[in-house]
């Protein structure tokens, strides 16, 4: 089924009017932004819970919003699955009695029902079934409420922060079903996140946001190396995220085809040769070197050149770290490595000089795969 | 059981009236009560705090006051007499009418209750009801009353509390006649006036009695509420 996602809203907030524009066709979709940007607002526009949004929403060309025209769907018809960040469970039902909380609907649409065994398969609820909300953990309760979505037969999925509030960990076990749930059921989606690792995983498109407008927008891979959005992104520690196919595995490590040519082994076990893979790597974790390093026990050397160096401040507003940009291969992904000033000195970087990226196995934490 | 039956000891014919004048204000009050509480909970609309403190009137003003203006309204030239209407609501010196007029003084704590039963009830909740295709009715049937259902139960107990304690407006709008519209409350205070001190602390004993029974069931019926099942 073809995908057209037209939003051209505003809406007044407490501190400033979110606008934003935004048509594509492209269907896992990311809102990246710091908390108060107005995400979630967004989000409650498109399910029709802020009655004060403006403008127009069209979405695989039925008009769910067209204010001028005084259209203005309730949320009840407009197919969405809304996972809002508490995961906000019916608390006076079970695990199940809330997965099928929705199931009317999905009665009436045959061509979007999915089956609710498969859902509960792919999200391994199948042992909570019977379960009272109130025992459920932050992360259960977090796939019981992706369940009650999807078994809702939506047209487009609404993800509110859903690895927030959960332990690193955690996030890390939850992140792969997030991505299983995209490859499983291809239903369009809009993911909200400050998460720059989660949205570079799971979308093809993110819109930046910050204090209600758009900052940037593109794909992932390129929007997060940008000079106004790496800022941003830095809250964490900022994690390169790069796909890949499996090429090779044995024992306890694999080898990632990111591209012909371009190779990165990394330490994990149980991966399968041919599947999609998702790699992350800190910036912080890789080394930059001006020639060929030899002799090293890390087995990951990748040539490339940089594009960029960009200088980040500190609480004092003298630069802490410089954050350079590599361009790998001939597609010029974009990795970014994170540096000292002194670095830059030492080896008198600047944009377009070659250089070496050195990663250990040890580093590359595979995020998920398909 | 209108009339004293020559079955029924005289000591329980005002219990069976106080309960039959409490259970049918208990259903007067209870759908504008929840009408009201779910308006003030969930609505924003221009007067609400007018709304908002008539509803509360019947709790500060003296009940004699709202009796009072009960049988101004249903006097025969009232507003809501038989002239006006052109037939009689049979309200004054009846049964009927001791139940409206507990049922009016019922109605703060029980429109005040559930608004607090709703207000308990996170919003978020029943629109994510909504987004899942559930219209505005099926929404409030299926996620809203539930969730108040506890809250409800409370305001319920304490209507129906209100409507057994009731004098001042009962008196007024319904008289104090044994057998057709005397309560206990109204027949402790008759028994009392006469000097008949035994026959009163019988019935403050049925009334004591009665009003344990009703806290304590409707402790039970929370408390089973509160464990779901």
């Amino acid at each position: 089924m073809s995908h057209r996602f037209l939003v051209d809203i505003s809406l007044p907030l407490a501190r400033f009017t979110l606008a934003i524009r935004w048509e594509t066709g492209e269907s896992a979709l990311g809102i990246f932004g710091p908390s108060g940007a107005g995400k979630t607002s967004v989000l409650e526009s498109l399910a029709g819970l802020r009655r004060g949004t403006r403008g127009i929403i069209q979405v695989d060309g039925r008009v769910w919003l067209d204010a001028l025209r005084g259209v203005r769907l309730p949320p009840e018809e407009r197919g969405v699955g809304y996972v809002p960040q508490d995961a906000l469970l019916f608390p006076h039902r079970d695990v199940m009695g809330n997965v099928l909380a929705g199931r009317r609907r999905a009665g009436r649409r045959p061509a979007r029902r999915l089956d609710p065994a498969r859902v509960l398969d792919v999200l391994e609820l199948q042992p909570l079934q019977g379960r009272e909300v109130a025992s459920l953990s932050g992360g259960e309760r977090q796939r019981v409420a992706l369940a009650r979505a999807l078994c809702s037969a939506p047209d487009l999925l609404l993800l509110d922060e859903p690895l927030a509030g959960l332990d690193l960990p955690l996030r890390r076990r939850i992140l792969p079903y997030l991505y299983r749930v995209r490859e499983e059921f291809a239903i369009p989606t809009l993911h909200v996140s400050h998460d720059a690792t989660e949205i570079q995983t799971l979308c093809r498109e993110v819109l930046v946001l910050n204090a209600g407008r758009e900052v940037a927008r593109g794909r992932p891979e390129t929007v997060f190396p940008d000079a106004a959005v790496l800022p941003l992104a830095r809250a964490e520690g900022y994690e390169n995220v790069l796909r890949g196919t499996i090429a090779e595995a044995a024992g306890g490590s694999g080898v990632v085809d990111l591209e012909p040519g371009l190779r990165l082994t990394v330490a994990a076990a149980g991966l399968t040769p041919g599947r999609e893979a998702v790699i992350g790597v800190r910036a912080e974790d890789l080394i930059l070197a001006v020639e060929p390093p030899t002799g090293l026990s890390a087995q990951n050397i990748l040539a490339g050149a940089i594009d960029a160096i960009r200088e980040e401040a500190g609480t004092d507003g003298a630069a802490t770290t410089l954050l350079v940009v590599v361009a790998l291969g001939r597609r010029r992904t974009p990795l970014v490595v994170a540096i000292t000033p002194r670095a830059r000195e030492r080896l008198a970087l600047r944009p377009g000089l070659a250089v070496h990226l050195v990663c250990k196995a040890q580093a590359c934490r595979v995020l998920a795969t398909r | 059981m209108t009339g004293p039956g020559a079955l029924i000891s005289p000591t329980f014919v005002p219990l069976l009236l106080s309960l039959k004048v409490a259970l049918a204000a208990l259903l007067l009050v209870l759908p504008p009560g929840v009408l009201l509480g779910l308006l003030l909970a969930r609505r924003r609309f221009p007067g609400k705090s007018l709304v908002e403190t008539a509803a509360s009137l019947p709790l500060v003003l003296p009940p004699t006051a709202v009796g009072y203006l009960l049988l101004r309204l249903l006097a025969r030239d009232g507003p809501l007499g038989v002239e006006r209407l052109g037939f009689d609501l049979d309200l004054l010196f009846t049964w009927k009418g001791a139940a409206a007029a507990s049922a009016i003084m019922a109605l703060p704590l029980v429109a005040r209750s559930a608004r607090v039963a709703f207000e308990g009830v996170d919003a978020r909740l029943e629109g994510v009801a909504r987004t899942l295709g559930l219209g505005p009715l099926r929404t409030f049937l299926a996620v809203t009353l539930p969730l108040a259902g506890r809250g409800l139960l409370a305001a319920a107990v304490l209507g129906f509390g209100r409507a057994l304690g009731e004098f001042g407006a009962t008196i007024i709008v319904a008289g104090s006649i044994p057998g057709r519209t005397q309560t206990l409350a109204l027949a402790i205070f008759s028994d009392m006036q006469i000097g008949r001190d035994r026959e009163a602390l019988r019935l403050v004993l049925i009334t004591v009695l009665l009003a344990f029974a009703t806290v304590w069931s409707a402790e039970l019926l929370l408390r089973r509420r509160a464990r779901p099942a």
